[in-house]
């Protein structure tokens, strides 16, 4: 909630999808055609649950179509394997709005 | 990481039904408004006229939640929507949080069924500019039903009941006292009205409704019924169904629908028209002239404001009426 605010305070839109699953988060990202997936995480199953959207993602034939961010309370050691299946950046507790923010920024020009 | 944004390949794919395609053709509509006019070459007569439903409201209110139970029930009775969820930008940010796709995760897997948000970019009424070419590529899409969701209803021009055929406005227990809903304008805009969250009460807004509704002068014949909902729990859903396909065949038999169909395209037409005219005068007007002008009036040439106006077009070659 807090990035989500923070993203629309630096001139984005955001689409907040609240508790969805997989399946409702791919198709929420195909129909509202984003730029930017966002995946915040606070269960610990941020491994499984990235892999289940990035494959789903592969399967509808558009994962490399979106910048895919994950966030939440991530450790540190499970970056590089979150990095491995496509994530563009991980970001753990304490993570600066502003950051995000230039990422996306950085990461989305056309 | 390139999407392809291709317009030939995107309606090829179109029109074998393909959802991403739809989503890239919306967001070219949107984004680069430019592109429109080829997109739309593409089809050049609609097989499909999709009937289409204003839900407004202030926010709060449950929309989204009842557009939701809404939708549930049309899908089992076969129908496909199209559906628009318009949030207000922040005019401070531009920025913009489009929330309402929260609210319709019953429905959003469906294959019936397209939800798109959009951020309303500061255009004034509660819509937003590419709202209308939506419309038309749900439309092209083969949608039954279109249901376009945003807030507020007023009396701007460009609220949502321009574009709609049904427009329901719903108000919620606690809303407020008579004299209230009518310095709304709301009891001249709904074809329904809906109080929600009938759980927390709101039989007293419903009778002044209902008292208001019986002295407002009825010139198309339809007096607009008063539903009481629980979006929640779908209390009252059926009947706001039932009612808003009793105003659909209000209007095909008494012919209105044509006239809410031109309509639809009516007032699309003015804004192009204003906009193209707005082309025109910045070309015959510099800047340098307003300032000039405005300059002028701080020097104490206040009364002169029509005439200075007015002999901007002295070299202008057709008539221009002074009270035009």
């Amino acid at each position: 909630m807090v990035v989500s605010r923070g993203l629309r305070d630096a001139g984005m839109e955001v689409i907040f999808g609240g508790f969805q699953n997989v399946e409702q988060i791919v198709e929420s990202a195909i129909s509202e055609d984003v730029d930017v997936i966002g995946l915040s995480m606070h269960s610990g199953a941020h491994l499984v649950y990235t892999e289940r959207v990035i494959n789903l993602l592969k399967e509808k034939g558009v994962k490399d179509h979106f910048l895919i961010l994950v966030g939440g309370v991530i450790p540190v050691m499970d970056f590089p394997t979150l990095k491995k299946m496509g994530v563009a950046n991980v970001y753990g507790p304490g993570t600066v709005v502003a950051d995000v923010v230039n990422f996306i920024v950085e990461n989305t020009k056309k | 990481m390139k999407r392809n944004y291709d317009i030939d390949v995107l309606i090829e794919k179109f029109k074998k039904k393909d959802k991403i395609a739809l989503a890239r053709l919306i967001t070219l509509v949107e984004n680069n408004p430019e592109t429109t006019t080829n997109i739309f070459n593409n089809f050049d007569s609609s097989e499909n006229d999709s009937y289409i439903i204003g839900i407004t409201g202030s926010p709060g209110v449950g929309k989204s939640t009842l557009v939701n139970a809404l939708s549930k029930i049309l899908l089992e009775n076969g129908k496909s929507i199209g559906i628009i969820s318009v949030d207000p930008t922040s005019p401070f940010t531009g920025g913009a949080f489009l929330g309402d796709r929260v609210r319709m995760t019953d429905i959003s897997l469906h294959s019936n069924i397209f939800i798109r948000s959009l951020a309303s970019r500061g255009y004034k009424g509660g819509i937003s500019r590419a709202v209308f070419d939506i419309t038309l590529l749900y439309e092209a899409f083969g949608m039954d039903l279109i249901i376009i969701e945003t807030v507020g209803v007023g009396q701007s021009e460009f609220d949502i009941y321009n574009l709609a055929y049904t427009t329901v406005v719903i108000m919620v227990p606690g809303y407020g006292d008579s004299i209230q809903i009518q310095k709304a304008g709301i009891i001249e805009v709904g074809d329904i009205y809906v109080v929600n969250k009938k759980d927390l009460g709101g039989e007293d807004i419903v009778v002044q409704m209902e008292m208001m509704l019986d002295d407002a002068t009825v010139q198309s014949g339809w007096r607009a019924p008063v539903v009481m909902t629980n979006s929640i729990t779908g209390e009252g859903v059926d009947t706001l169904i039932e009612k808003i396909m009793d105003h659909k065949e209000h209007l095909e038999l008494s012919e209105l629908l044509k006239e809410k169909k031109k309509h639809r395209f009516a007032y699309k037409i003015e804004e192009l028209l204003s906009s193209k005219i707005g082309k025109v005068l910045e070309s015959l007007i510099s800047e340098d002239d307003l300032n000039k002008i405005s300059n002028s009036v701080l020097q104490g040439k206040k009364f002169k404001i029509y005439d200075m106006v007015h002999d901007l077009f002295s070299n202008v070659k057709f008539e221009m009426k002074k009270s035009d």
